[in-house]
């Protein structure tokens, strides 16, 4: 059994030695992975899900990413991709990239400085024809202008400092695309510059990319190709793992009730436990009642046991922490001893309980009148689980909660509409870092902070750490930001999941990062030992 | 279509009984089978009525201890990965079985005879209009109309009623319309509209009554087809939503999650929706033997 | 005959019309709509994005253009564009079709080769305890969720072969594809081989009972050649019919069965299909169920008439 249960926590301590030594690698063959469910389309930069950024990344480079070598995405390990080099300018708002030279994209054009333009304007929310969604929009909110000079430079202007500006390029969600192609095809068939083309892509079947063999990287890579087939049934899934019809399973599908079987059924697969960078948080409508009553609000936050979802959800192993992913998996996330002192964190949830109840009972609630509550979320299994476990939870504190299953259709229509009290929720962060985090979900501007929070004390502070050059100041004011967000009760964040990816032992060079799932799946290292 | 009275039909089959008792044991000799069907389906409303009393806890409380334990004295059927108890959860279970399949079932045969009726007695238009409506509504398969009705209403109990109610209405307004149309002509109608009874009056008096033996035979199946439709919509995910403990959902979520883990979970469903259907199939048999002699098998 | 013929194809047409009607009324029901999945998707609520999705699909137009627009390509052949993937509908629809037409066929031709066989021995030894057995054996395929029978067909195969039939797209071959399809086959016809198995039981016992039968009997014919020679032959007939009419009512047993087997066939995908709110898929789809659900009970109909000079139509 050669289980790594703690490999990212050992590989955040460099315990590990986990690149492959170059010299072993072998050509050829086909990898094949299941996939959990239809992506909405292959356009990477118009979706937010793990379902496009999975099968696509390995058809587009970035500018920079992420070391493929490394389990923490950081700002300390970011490594060319299309840049071969990059320079601030001394005031720190203008970042310049060199361009590799003699890039093609898929369909024989040429790369130039051009593209990198297009795709960024795009982004920034400029007209285009190479997206018609965009998603990230507030991650180039301080991003003025791209300028390009000549066909292998090109520098992105910002309005002030943001050291995150060169983060956010390094993640999986930042692919560049081409002026050329439209947004339609880039849906359904993309061109990029990656190690890999598409195919096929077969709604509800299965995608099917090969090998470029006029990749800029040379000798990469490794495979021939790569076999994503369409498996909505987990366990579907998994039996095709267990038996050999798929070399490895879809990023994090293994949870931990099914990792004993997947082990007893296939003992030499390689299975992995990271945190996915996905925590599931509580939506509160803080304009209507109850909970425009702050101390309601305390009061449910005060009633959480974690430690509970967390042993139904994962067994166990999903991770405490606040809006920031926690250390040591987490780059950014406050110290375990600080998040005990959070409303809701406290290890003595009795005691925490008596007080709730004790708010509840001064506002006039008790056994026998209690205060009743809809919870509302999607009506799949992984919103549903910890909704039905917060109704029971919430019980305890003279709440009875009744739940209220939301089309997955009609969700963010009713979230955004604030026709809900309270709403069990999931949020991926694509990239663990706080500008990514903080101004997506908490930013009073962002179209995806879905509940609308406003709080000008703590956009002033997200502005201020964005901002912020010195590591060590900027990490306390993110922790000052996660406190007030907790000390707030804006969304009490239940727990970061983990969860297992497992494979077989023949495929070799994969590198699973461990505070995000949306990077790393370039596939360019990777190959098959047959 | 003859006329089909209860007591003659028993007479025929060879019965010299009287009382209730004996009419009941008679019905046992001769149909075992559809007496082990009727047994199978008075347990099933029996459970779903008294859910409350026969299940030990409650179905929906969690108990992280209990994630996914195997059957034991304390959880007799297991329990699901929240640690619910699924003898509880399959106990209430019957309960939205039965309100899906019986309120299918029912509202299907109140809208069935009433476009029956209507069809049958009004004739001209109005019946050539709602035949070519039943024609339509019988074009797909009876799955296909209540997936597609499912997802246009959304998913909550009602909708799954009536989702499931609408595609079994044209088989019941067929049997209603033809029975309807040959006792329109008979002696006892000409009658009754002789002495000047109204036209509606004598629809139900007279008619619907008549109609009632191929019903019953058609409704009993109907509640079973309803059961395994609302199992096969929460199997898919369109069906009876939670917090409801539905048998298609339990089963579908467990199978796609523990199906090798934690089998309890994916029997035990199974088994109550199959037995349930069992009951009401092998009782709805020996109704039509009894009742409907044409049909015979 | 020719007026009946007329007739009946005259209401054929009526039918489909109706359902054309009904079904693009019934998605525009549907809370949300493929703009609302779409930025779902992307999980951001941008009001102006949304509105230009609406817009380029046309979904922005009175609804009587829409349905105008849909009837007219289908008059010309062209079902219009996917929502989702954006392509020719035509290119999403046709090649799922042979998938679950080889599935349904395979179902079907299980179900007659045990529902016939085991129909007629059921009838020749009836009230027996074979034929008992039999009927409950018939009645459970008549109340098994098609759904958990593939579970625990599947759950058998991983124990027995240690693997499962994964749908595979390059498997060429009579053989290849034969076997790949066999448990999902198996699965979807042992519902139909149960009412089959009924039917004919029940019409050979009529059979049995007609006088030429009891005739041939006293003439001296041999037991065997009596049942199998003169009954079964005519009881074939009405389960001629209901093998017609379940062929088209298949395709509820192959929503789900291709759901478990995780077959990309037409009818897995006309649910995946609602779920996207991917109008043009869905209403061609539903439409091309029931042209295959007339066409089959308008030909059981046409058969009973070539089959049984006693059906007279007027």
């Amino acid at each position: 059994m050669r289980l790594t249960r703690a490999v990212w926590a050992a590989g955040v301590l460099g315990l590990v030695t986990v690149a492959s030594p170059s010299f072993a690698q072998k050509q050829g063959g086909t990898l094949r992975i299941s996939h959990r469910d239809n992506p909405p389309s292959a356009s990477i930069h118009e979706e937010s899900t793990i379902s496009v950024v999975q099968p696509f990344m390995a058809v587009f480079n970035n500018l920079v990413v992420f070391d493929p070598k490394e389990k923490v995405n950081s700002p300390d390990h970011i490594v060319g991709d299309l840049a071969d080099s990059w320079s601030w300018s001394d005031d720190k708002t203008k970042l310049t990239f060199k361009l590799h030279q003699g890039v093609k994209w898929h369909d024989g054009q040429p790369f130039t400085s051009k593209d990198v333009k297009c795709t960024w304007d795009a982004l920034a929310g400029k007209d285009s024809d190479i997206i018609r969604k965009d998603p990230r929009k507030i991650w180039y909110n301080n991003l003025k202008d791209v300028t390009t000079n000549g066909d292998y430079e090109v520098t992105f202007v910002l309005g002030r400092p943001e050291p995150s500006f060169l983060t956010m390029l390094a993640g999986g969600y930042s692919p560049v695309y081409s002026c050329h192609v439209p947004d339609r095809v880039m849906r359904s068939k993309p061109i990029g510059t990656g190690p890999f083309k598409v195919v096929d892509f077969k709604r509800n079947e299965s995608i099917k990319l090969v090998r470029n063999p006029d990749y800029f990287k040379k000798g990469k890579p490794y495979l021939d190709a790569i076999d994503w087939k369409i498996v909505p049934n987990r366990s579907t899934r998994l039996l095709g793992f267990q038996s050999g019809e798929f070399d490895m399973t879809f990023d994090s599908d293994v949870t931990f009730p099914l990792l004993k079987d997947v082990m007893a059924q296939k003992p030499n697969a390689v299975c992995e436990a990271r945190p996915t960078n996905v925590n599931s948080n509580i939506l509160i409508n803080r304009d209507a009642p109850p909970f425009d009553n702050p101390q309601v609000r305390k009061a449910l936050v005060l009633a959480l046991d974690i430690k509970a979802f967390n042993q139904i959800l994962s067994q166990g192993h999903d991770l405490d922490g606040a809006a920031m992913l926690p250390p040591p998996a987490g780059f950014w996330g406050m110290p375990a001893d600080m998040l005990a002192t959070l409303p809701g964190h406290s290890p003595d949830v009795e005691k925490s309980r008596a007080e709730a109840r004790k708010i509840m009972e001064g506002l006039g609630y008790g056994p026998n009148k209690p205060l009743k509550i809809k919870v509302a979320t999607r009506n799949i299994a992984i919103y549903r689980d910890p909704a039905v476990i917060l109704i029971d939870q919430l019980k305890q504190i003279y709440i009875d909660g009744e739940l209220d299953p939301i089309d997955t259709t009609i969700w963010y229509n009713k979230i955004a509409k604030k026709d809900y009290q309270l709403g069990m929720n999931l949020t991926g962060i694509g990239i663990d870092d706080p500008d990514v985090n903080f101004y997506e979900n908490f930013y009073s501007t962002s179209d995806r902070n879905y509940t609308g929070y406003k709080n000008a004390e703590v956009d002033k502070l997200i502005d201020q750490q964005s901002a912020e050059l010195d590591m060590g100041k900027r990490k306390k004011i993110v922790w000052e930001i996660e406190k007030k967000l907790a000390d707030d009760v804006a969304r009490p964040v239940i727990g970061h999941n983990v969860a297992n990816t497992c494979w077989d032992p023949k495929v070799k060079g994969l590198v699973l990062q461990v505070n995000s799932i949306y990077n790393g799946w370039r596939f360019e290292d990777v190959w098959l030992d047959k | 279509m003859t006329v089909i009275d209860h007591n003659a039909a028993l007479a025929r089959a060879g019965a010299n009984v009287t009382g209730w008792w004996s009419r009941t044991l008679f019905f046992a000799r001769r149909y075992p089978l559809g007496a082990v069907g009727a047994v199978i389906v008075a347990a099933f409303v029996f459970t779903a009525v008294f859910a409350d009393v026969i299940a030990p806890v409650d179905p929906t409380a969690t108990n992280a201890k209990y994630s996914l334990a195997p059957p034991s004295s304390m959880f007799w059927l297991g329990a699901d990965f929240m640690g619910r108890d699924m003898y509880s959860r399959i106990i209430h279970g019957a309960r939205v079985s039965l309100a899906v399949g019986a309120g299918a079932m029912g509202l299907g045969c109140v809208l069935g005879i009433a476009i029956g009726l209507a069809s049958g007695y009004l004739s001209g238009w109005v019946d050539l209009a709602l035949q070519r409506l039943m024609d339509i509504m019988q074009a797909l398969p009876l799955l296909v109309l209540a997936i597609i009705m499912a997802a246009s209403l959304g998913p909550s109990l009602r909708n799954t009623i009536f989702a499931i109610a609408i595609p079994l209405v044209p088989s019941v307004a067929r049997v209603v319309r033809s029975s309807t149309l040959s006792l329109r002509e008979l002696p006892f109608v000409e009658a009754a509209r002789a002495v000047g009874m109204g036209e509606l009056r004598i629809a139900v008096r007279h008619v619907l009554p008549n109609t009632l033996a191929p019903l019953i035979v058609l409704a009993t199946a109907q509640l079973g087809s309803a059961i395994l439709v609302e199992a096969s919509l929460s199997f898919l995910g369109l069906g009876v939503p939670e917090p409801h403990p539905s048998w298609g959902r339990m089963l579908s979520e467990s199978a796609a999650e523990y199906v090798r883990t934690a089998p309890w979970l994916v029997i035990w469903p199974g088994v109550a929706i199959s037995l349930t259907v069992f009951g009401t199939n092998l009782l709805g048999d020996a109704l039509r033997d009894l009742l409907d002699p044409r049909q015979r098998s | 005959m020719g007026a009946y013929l007329v007739r009946r194809l005259l209401l054929m047409a009526v039918t489909l019309v109706g359902m054309s009607i009904l079904i693009f009324a019934l998605l525009r029901m549907v809370p949300g709509n493929i703009a609302d999945i779409l930025m779902d998707a992307s999980g951001n609520d941008d009001p102006k994005e949304k509105a230009r999705i609406v817009h380029d699909l046309g979904l922005d137009r009175p609804v009587t253009e829409q349905y105008w627009q849909w009837i007219d390509g289908l008059a010309h052949g062209d079902l219009g564009y996917a929502f989702v993937s954006e392509r020719p509908a035509i290119e999403e629809i046709a090649p799922r079709i042979p998938i679950s037409g080889k599935l349904a066929g395979l179902a079907i031709v299980f179900a007659i080769l045990l529902g016939v066989p085991l129909g007629v021995v059921s009838a020749v030894r009836q009230n027996t305890g074979l034929d008992y057995g039999l009927r409950v054996l018939s009645l459970s395929g008549l109340s098994f969720p098609s759904f958990w029978l593939g579970l625990l067909v599947l759950m058998a195969s991983v124990q027995w072969f240690g693997t499962i039939p994964i749908y595979d797209a390059d498997a060429h071959g009579f053989f290849a594809q034969v076997k790949m399809l066999a448990l999902p086959a198996i699965v979807v016809g042992f519902r139909s081989s149960a009412l089959i198995m009924r039917l004919t039981r029940s019409s050979m016992l009529e059979v049995l009972r007609q006088d030429y039968v009891r005739t041939a009997r006293s003439k001296g014919a041999s037991n065997a050649s009596v049942n199998y020679d003169h009954a079964l032959r005519n009881a074939l007939l009405p389960v001629i019919t209901v093998i017609g009419i379940e062929a088209a009512f298949l395709v509820g047993g192959l929503i789900v069965t291709e759901t478990v087997f995780n077959i990309p066939g037409v009818a897995r995908f006309l649910v995946e299909a609602i779920r996207w709110r991917d109008y043009p898929i869905v209403q061609n789809l539903t439409m091309l169920i029931a042209v295959v659900v007339v066409t089959m009970n308008f030909l059981v109909d046409m058969a009973y008439m070539v089959l049984d000079p006693r059906i007279k139509f007027g």
